[in-house]
């Protein structure tokens, strides 16, 4: 097998790992099963410094995003409906559920 | 598309490239002095091709190096990118990519100086290449976004298990002389 042929066919296998390999990250940014999850930077100063305003609990994001990735769309939690003749009350709310 | 999320796009997509292009050269390289393989020993042409194989996994691996330094995320210092397990989170993963750069370099470098050295020393050096490529996997393995994704991860062990039998054909096999 001629000298060129060998190497053009490696440079092809690695051409086209590589024009996959792209193609397969661009359709995958985030990857949630990747064994490393660093912590954004820029997301970690700006909470601090959101932290260091606001003196009450905080939780970090739910969610971490880079940079020019489409944040996906939240779904609304469960809502409670009342029967129309049911109104509030001023009363103190029941937490104790324990029955004898 | 957002600079950087290209820079993030193009670190993996030259990671897994510049780790197929090192395991076609490692592969060329032992198939040359594999007993097994001593049909290969005179073909100039796989010669070449592990000589040729240097010129296409160094801009590879460069542009993944350069491209995770531009990467914020991934807070890779230039200083990391030589000194290995200095990253503040997964200093291992990160670090045996930093081992395996720093050992295949000294590699590449001593063959290229191979006139001008022993050529016992000079084959010695040439050995860690295995060192290399184990760190190199093992780095793959530990921090490759990618490697979960099935089709990349059977050519990434195919690759290795390729390599893997010739180094154990060449223990038990021997190996043939310069």
């Amino acid at each position: 097998m001629p000298s060129w042929s060998l190497k053009l066919s490696a440079l092809f296998i690695t051409l086209f790992v590589l024009a996959g390999s792209f193609d397969y990250a661009r359709g995958h940014v985030k990857n949630s099963s990747a064994p490393l999850q660093p912590p954004i930077a820029d997301g970690a100063a700006a909470s601090g410094s959101a932290a260091t305003a606001s003196p009450g609990p905080t939780i970090g994001p739910l969610l971490t995003t880079r940079p020019g990735q489409r944040v996906p769309a939240t779904t609304p939690g469960p809502r409670l409906t009342l029967a129309p003749g049911v109104q509030s009350a001023s009363l103190a709310p029941i937490t104790l559920t324990h029955t004898s | 598309m957002d600079p950087q999320l290209f820079v993030w796009i193009v670190a993996r997509a030259t990671g897994v490239a510049g780790y197929i292009a090192l395991c076609l050269s490692i592969l060329s390289g032992i198939a040359l002095r594999t007993s097994v393989l001593d049909f290969l020993a005179t073909n100039r042409a796989l010669r070449s091709l592990h000589d040729f194989m240097t010129w296409v996994w160094i801009p590879l691996g460069l542009a993944h190096a350069g491209s995770l330094l531009l990467d914020k995320t991934a807070q890779i210092a230039p200083l990391d990118l030589v000194v290995p397990f200095r990253v503040s989170y997964a200093p291992l993963a990160i670090g045996l990519g930093t081992l395996s750069l720093d050992i295949v370099a000294v590699i590449t470098i001593t063959s290229w100086l191979r006139r001008r050295l022993d050529d016992r020393a000079w084959r010695w050096i040439h050995r860690a290449s295995y060192v290399a490529f184990v760190t190199l996997f093992l780095h793959a393995l530990l921090s490759g976004t990618d490697f979960s994704s099935p089709l990349i991860s059977s050519i990434s062990w195919s690759a290795a298990l390729g390599i893997g039998l010739l180094a154990v054909s060449r223990i038990f096999f021997g190996r043939l002389p310069e």
